[in-house]
C-alpha cells in the first residue's frame, strides 16, 4: 500500500494577473487500486481549470476501473485510444454542460496507478512522472515540449494521440512515485540532464513514512504544503502542482515536524 | 521525529527561459541626422524598459544588426545586465536589407543552438526590421527564410517603416500574416516602449498561453 500527498498552488504570475489556479490533482483508492492524477490547464484556454478538474476526475475513475485490463493488455495502441477517448468524452460532456468548446478546457494529463505488484500510468503534455526504485530516482516520462518554452500538447490537441505515453511495470524495489506540473518542475526537474532533484527522493520518503493516522491538516501535511507554497512556488511564475505516492514501510512510520 | 529537511542542494536552479530579440536596423545615409539620433535614443530606452521589468529583465536577450552598404553585428546577444547602452550609430552607404535580415536570422539560429546546447528553454525569437527606404541588394533569400519561419510559427517579425520614404510594399513581403507598420514621425521612444511591454508579455507566458499583441498600444507610435 502507498500513502499519498497531492496539492496545487496558484503561481505568482497568475496571482498578479488575476488568473485562477489552473492545476488540479486528485487521488482515488478504489477496489484495491490506488490512482494519482495531475492536470495542468492551458493558459490560453478560457476555462482550463474546469478542464483540469474533469481530467483528474475521469483519469482517476478510468484507471481504477480498468487497471487490471490495461496491466494485462498486449496492445498499447488500443489502450492509448481508450484513455484519450474517455478523457475527451468527459471533456466534451463538461464543455456541453457549460456551453463551451472542448478547446476551452485544454489541459495536460499525468497519472500513475498501483495495485498488487504492478504499476501503470499515462502522460500527455509537459510535466514529469518519476519514481524512486532501489534508492535511485528515475524519470518515467518527461515533458513533451515543442521547440519553444510556452508550447506543449494537451489532451484536446490534435497531436494528443501521437504524444500520449503509457508506462507500466513491476513495483519490486519501488519506494514511490512523483508527478509534477511544469511549474513544480522548475525546481524539481533538470531539463538539460533530464534528472529529478534530490528533493524528490526526500518527498517520497517523507510521504511513505508519514504517520499512519493523519488528518487533512496534520503537521506532516502542513509541512509538505509549506514546501510547495514557498520553496517550489518562489522558483517559478507558473502554478505548481505535485502528487506523491510513498510506499508505506510497516514499523517505520515516522513523524514530520515543522 | 523526522523533519522534511530539503535544502538548496536538493533543488534544481533552472535558468529562466529566454526571449531572443534581434533588432535589424537600417543605418544607410538617408538615416543621417535626427532619425539616427532618435533611433539610438529609442534603443537605449528599450534597454532601460527591459531592465525595469522583472520578467523581461531575466528573459530578454537582444542583439543589434545594422545594414548600410553591407551588414554587420553591432553587438551580439546578451542579457540586459551585460548590455552596454549604445552611444551612436553612423549613418552611411546604401541599404543592404537582404544581407541585414540574413545576418539577423543567422544570429538567431546560432543563439537558439547555444540555448539548446546548454539546456536553456526559449520562446519564439523576434526579429524587428526597421528601415526608412528600399533595399539596394537582393532580398529574395531573406524574404523566403523569414516567410518560411513565420509560417512554421518559429519567428515573430515586426517590419517597421520610418518616414514617408520607407518601402512598405517590400516590408510587407517580410510579414505574411500582419501588415508592416509605419512609424508615426520619429516616435522611436513610443515604439520601443511598446516593444518592451510586448517582450515582457511573452516572458510571462506559460505553456498553452497565446501571447496577443497589444494592438491598442500601436496607436501610440504607428500610423494607423
Amino acid at each position: 500500500m502507498f500513502k499519498e500527498f497531492h496539492y496545487q498552488v496558484r503561481g505568482h504570475g497568475h496571482l498578479r494577473d488575476g488568473t485562477p489556479v489552473q492545476d488540479r490533482t486528485k487521488f482515488l483508492s478504489r477496489g484495491g487500486v490506488q490512482v494519482l492524477c495531475l492536470a495542468d490547464g492551458a493558459g490560453s484556454a478560457s476555462h482550463s481549470q474546469i478542464g483540469a478538474q474533469a481530467i483528474v476526475d475521469e483519469g482517476c475513475a478510468l484507471l481504477a476501473e480498468r487497471f487490471h485490463d490495461y496491466a494485462a493488455s498486449t496492445d498499447g495502441a488500443v489502450v492509448k485510444v481508450e484513455v484519450l477517448g474517455r478523457l475527451m468524452d468527459k471533456i466534451g460532456a463538461v464543455a456541453d454542460r457549460h456551453g463551451l468548446r472542448p478547446s476551452d478546457l485544454a489541459s495536460t494529463f499525468l497519472s500513475v496507478a498501483v495495485s498488487g505488484d504492478r504499476f501503470l500510468g499515462a502522460h500527455v503534455g509537459d510535466g514529469v512522472v518519476g519514481y524512486l526504485k532501489h534508492g535511485e530516482l528515475r524519470v518515467i516520462s518527461g515533458p513533451d515540449n515543442s521547440e519553444f518554452a510556452n508550447q506543449t500538447t494537451f489532451v484536446t490537441s490534435k497531436g494528443a494521440a501521437e504524444s500520449i505515453r503509457l508506462f507500466r511495470g513491476s513495483l519490486e524495489g519501488v519506494s514511490g512515485f512523483i508527478l509534477m506540473s511544469d511549474g513544480t518542475g522548475d525546481s524539481l526537474f533538470n531539463p538539460r540532464t533530464r534528472q529529478l532533484a534530490g528533493a524528490c527522493s526526500k518527498l517520497i520518503t517523507a510521504v511513505g513514512t508519514a504517520p499512519a493516522q493523519q488528518s487533512k491538516n496534520s503537521k506532516y501535511r502542513k509541512q509538505l504544503r509549506k514546501f510547495v507554497d514557498i520553496t517550489v512556488r518562489d522558483a517559478t511564475k507558473d502554478d505548481c502542482a505535485i502528487g506523491v505516492l510513498g510506499r508505506r514501510v510497516p514499523g517505520l512510520d515516522a513523524h514530520v515536524t515543522a | 521525529m523526522a523533519r522534511l529537511d530539503i535544502g538548496a542542494d536538493d533543488l534544481i536552479d533552472n535558468p529562466t527561459p529566454r526571449v531572443p530579440v534581434s533588432l535589424c536596423l537600417d543605418t544607410s545615409s538617408s538615416m543621417g541626422g535626427s532619425p539616427i539620433q532618435e533611433l539610438v535614443r529609442g534603443v537605449n530606452l528599450f534597454y532601460d524598459a527591459i531592465d525595469e521589468d522583472d520578467d523581461a529583465h531575466d528573459s530578454a536577450e537582444i542583439n543589434i544588426v545594422e545594414f548600410n552598404s553591407s551588414a554587420a553585428l553591432v553587438h551580439d546577444f546578451a542579457s540586459i545586465e551585460r548590455l552596454q547602452r549604445i552611444t551612436s550609430l553612423a549613418a552611411n552607404g546604401l541599404t543592404a536589407m537582404g544581407a541585414g535580415v540574413n545576418l539577423a536570422l543567422d544570429s538567431l539560429e546560432k543563439r537558439k543552438a547555444t540555448y539548446s546546447g546548454s539546456g536553456v528553454l526559449y520562446y519564439q525569437p523576434w526579429l524587428v526590421l526597421m528601415t526608412d527606404g528600399a533595399p539596394t541588394d537582393n532580398i529574395e533569400s531573406a524574404v523566403k527564410r523569414v516567410v518560411d519561419l513565420v509560417d512554421a510559427k518559429k519567428l515573430t517579425v515586426f517590419p517597421i517603416g520610418i518616414g514617408a520614404g520607407a518601402d512598405m510594399k517590400t516590408l510587407a513581403r517580410f510579414s505574411p500574416h500582419r501588415p508592416p507598420l509605419r512609424l508615426d514621425g520619429l516616435k522611436f521612444k513610443e515604439f520601443f516602449e511598446w516593444l518592451s511591454k510586448s517582450v515582457a508579455r511573452v516572458s510571462r507566458s506559460t505553456p498553452g498561453d497565446t501571447v496577443k499583441l497589444d494592438l491598442e498600444g500601436l496607436a501610440g507610435w504607428a500610423e494607423l
